[in-house]
């Protein structure tokens, strides 16, 4: 059996070119719900028996302090948590000069006193990064995702020919933006785990692309003179199983991880899951029908 | 086959290395098969704990910032000492031309007592140490009330082991207190007297010079006193001059010469290290150098036990998923690929107890990634080995083919994540460099399982593939 994945695959550029499109749309119009390490400010992780909606949580905290009425608040979800409920608590302090400042030793004692009785329960983890930190933290990422791309721009570069380089950058441009636009569609924390996952997936989705890349030019050499079309979709077909079985194992994991676990790594496991699967159908559907146009030889 | 042999060899040693370093004494107490994982070191997020970090702020001109940020190390390692964190860490870390401290306190439940010791200013002090017990005098009545006639106090020293009973006012005169002295320099010098021991050389600043000539006249001791006999002796014992930093006596000892330029010598049969932690302690007091504060973190162990236990839940579903999948999709090679996820994951944990590098979460959320990519490896050896039967290959014939064929393809998947994993390591901060190990780690691990631990074993069931084949064939 043989599917014809290049005949079909103006259908699939228009599929991503909308996913692109709204992903973007979402990232400039509602941004992402961006983390404590980029943001600076305290985050209180509290653990209430109490059945409090995340409005309730508002109301309760807004009287211990002004940086309380303007809290995000967030109820933390996983699997097996029934009996408690779990709420994130981001608060922006800021000094006389309007600053981001941390808390003093004393003042956190007691902020982390009065919630424990305004709601009943009890903080568990107590986070703090200053404004410069986050500052520091936002540029060593940034330094991390140009060096990572850079890298790997290097290595694509030196491995394959110029036609299929753009393919292979252009599928993970389309995975990076499609995935960063799910982390803001569904208002998944934009943290360092999730800046960690985009890194990994860009790493990963590039290995998909090669074994795609690869077998056009085995065949591109066996069947000489043949139309490119067809050894694209050949190629295609005689790796589908291979490149749907690597993902499916990984999609295994990375998404009982996103069923199980809160947090920061909840995240990872978000960003991954997504990319996992939007990064094997670029590389089936849309890295190799595009380099079609530009390889007139292998 | 021999090269199978060599494999199956390498294989084993590989195992019994990781086995035994996961098994080795030292680690954490633990029951059943969580012994297995006790000397993996777990960070904060997952043990639960304190973390603070805070930027060391050095004045522009200062000539010799590392010895500054020595110092604030010193002070506040002796700092979480004398109030009990032993357990603490204390680190020092450079990175953009900034230096920070990080602490951290492993079990800690709340952050204001660390934070608390951390942010006060320090209180150094010189006095008259005129008694001293061996025992805590503080619970003995006969001994309050002695501090009480003398009009003194009963102070431990920074080991808890000794007492001392010092006066603030030297000799009770009123004018001879020095709280708070500015040490402008403080150093560990070798004995000039021939002994190869270690005294500590300090430098008073100008406006504490008189006073401290006038307190070192009056507690003047003259050495020849010292050896004249036990009356002297017991005399000279109540005119000791005591160092006295927090409240914990750092140090007691005789004025054996006026000092008069505010230049002295401590002498005390110290170690270098010794010397070196007194001259800090004399420095720095007060803390030398501002300290601000730019991240803190509690987890409470309760949150990190949680955490822990949803990520293993998830590793362990998502292993038994990969598991049933390849067996169900590739038969007697898939159940050889969850063997291999097996004996990839032993050598991953072994890596991380024989090294001791810190299992964090996000390490965790490394390692189940890296159980969804181990089997990457195998899944593009298998197919092609498949392509190669197809293709009219003995199932021998075509794993080897496949094997040679695939280590490039393999090598190239691998190196784009590692990459990836490399640049977060090396630019990543906190817990985040955990994932960057242990995909590493993961990787290497996976390439070995994928290249040399199964093949000795599909080489070994090559012939239950061919029977299966040869039989759909007839």
């Amino acid at each position: 059996m043989k599917i014809d994945f290049v005949g079909k695959r103006y259908y699939f550029i228009a599929l991503s070119i909308v996913l692109i499109v709204v992903s973007l749309i979402s990232i400039f119009t509602k941004g992402f719900n961006v983390g404590l390490e980029f943001i600076g400010g305290s985050e209180l992780v509290v653990k209430t028996s109490e059945n409090y909606t995340v409005a309730d949580i508002r109301s309760k905290i807004a009287s211990i302090g002004p940086e309380f009425k303007k809290a995000r608040v967030i109820e933390v979800h996983a699997i097996g948590q029934a009996e408690e409920k779990t709420f994130s608590i981001v608060v922006s302090p800021k000094d006389e000069k309007g600053a981001l400042r941390t808390y003093k030793a004393e003042e956190k004692g007691q902020i982390a006193a009065k919630v424990e009785e305004l709601l009943k329960g009890k903080v568990v983890s107590f986070n703090e990064v200053s404004g410069d930190a986050a500052d520091e933290i936002k540029n060593l990422t940034w330094k991390a995702v140009v060096f990572t791309l850079l890298g790997i721009l290097v290595y694509v570069a030196l491995r394959f020919k110029f036609a299929f380089g753009v393919g292979a950058v252009l599928a993970l441009v389309h995975d990076v933006i499609i995935t960063a636009g799910f982390y803001s569609i569904f208002g998944v924390e934009m943290n360092i785990a999730a800046i960690a996952a985009l890194l990994t997936l860009v790493g990963y989705s590039v290995n998909d692309t090669i074994i795609v890349f690869d077998r056009i030019r085995e065949f591109g050499r066996k069947y000489k003179g043949k139309d490119m079309a067809n050894i694209v979709n050949d190629s295609i077909n005689s790796v589908i199983i291979r490149t749907i079985n690597t993902s499916l194992t990984t999609f295994f994991t990375i998404f009982m991880l996103l069923l199980f676990t809160t947090g920061s790594i909840k995240s990872f496991a978000f960003g991954m899951t997504i990319g996992v699967v939007v990064g094997t159908y670029s590389s089936i559907f849309i890295a190799s029908p595009i380099v079609i146009r530009w390889v007139k030889s292998i | 086959m021999r090269s199978d042999r060599v494999r199956l060899i390498v294989s084993l040693i590989l195992l019994v290395a990781a086995i035994v370093a996961m098994l080795l004494p030292g680690g954490r107490q633990a029951k059943g098969l969580a012994r297995l994982f006790s000397r993996i070191k777990l960070g904060l997020d997952l043990s639960g704990g304190v973390r603070l970090e805070y930027k060391v702020d050095i004045e522009k001109g200062v000539e010799n910032p590392a010895a500054v940020v020595d110092d604030v190390w010193t002070v506040l390692r002796n700092r979480l000492d004398s109030a009990g964190y032993t357990e603490a860490v204390v680190k020092k870390s450079f990175r953009e031309n900034n230096s920070f401290i990080i602490i951290e306190i492993p079990d800690a439940t709340d952050t204001t007592k660390a934070e608390k010791l951390v942010g006060s200013t320090g209180l150094l002090w010189f006095g008259q140490a005129i008694d001293e017990r061996d025992y805590d005098p503080t619970v003995n009545p006969d001994d309050v009330n002695l501090a009480l006639r003398e009009g003194a106090q009963w102070y431990a020293d920074k080991n808890g082991k000794k007492w001392y009973l010092i006066k603030k006012e030297i000799n009770n005169r009123k004018d001879l207190v020095l709280v708070g002295p500015r040490v402008v320099e403080a150093v560990p010098t070798i004995d000039q007297k021939g002994v190869a021991n270690y005294v500590v050389s300090f430098t008073l600043d100008r406006q504490f010079v008189e006073l401290f000539k006038n307190i070192t006249k009056e507690l003047y001791v003259p050495e020849q006193v010292l050896n004249a006999g036990t009356t002297q002796y017991q005399l000279a014992l109540k005119k000791r001059l005591a160092i006295v930093l927090d409240d914990k006596v750092q140090f007691v000892g005789f004025v054996v010469s006026p000092i008069e330029d505010g230049r002295g010598q401590i002498r005390g049969n110290f170690t270098f290290d010794e010397a070196k932690e007194l001259a800090a302690i004399l420095r720095s007091g007060a803390l030398p150098a501002r300290l601000e504060k730019t991240t803190a973190s509690l987890v409470s162990p309760t949150l990190g036990k949680d955490v822990l236990q949803q990520s293993l839940n998830a590793g362990i579903i998502g292993m038994i998923l990969v598991m049933v999948y390849m067996i169900a999709f590739y038969g007697i090679m898939g159940i050889v690929a969850a063997i291999g996820i097996i004996y990839a994951l032993i050598i991953i944990f072994g890596f991380l107890a024989g090294t001791g590098a810190i299992l964090t979460l996000p390490g965790i959320a490394g390692i189940i990634f890296t159980i969804g990519t181990l089997v990457d490896g195998n899944v593009i050896i298998y197919e092609r080995i498949k392509e190669e039967i197809r293709a009219g290959k003995t199932p021998k014939a075509a794993i080897e083919v496949a094997f040679s064929r695939s280590f490039w393809t393999l090598f190239d998947a691998n190196l784009t994540t590692i990459i990836a994993a490399l640049f977060l390591y090396y630019f990543g901060t906190g817990t985040i460099k955990g994932f960057a190990i242990t995909t590493i780690v993961g990787i290497f691990a996976a390439m070995f399982m994928n290249l040399v631990f199964s093949k000795f074993l599909l080489d070994a069931m090559a012939g239950a593939i061919r029977v299966r084949k040869a039989g759909g064939a007839q």
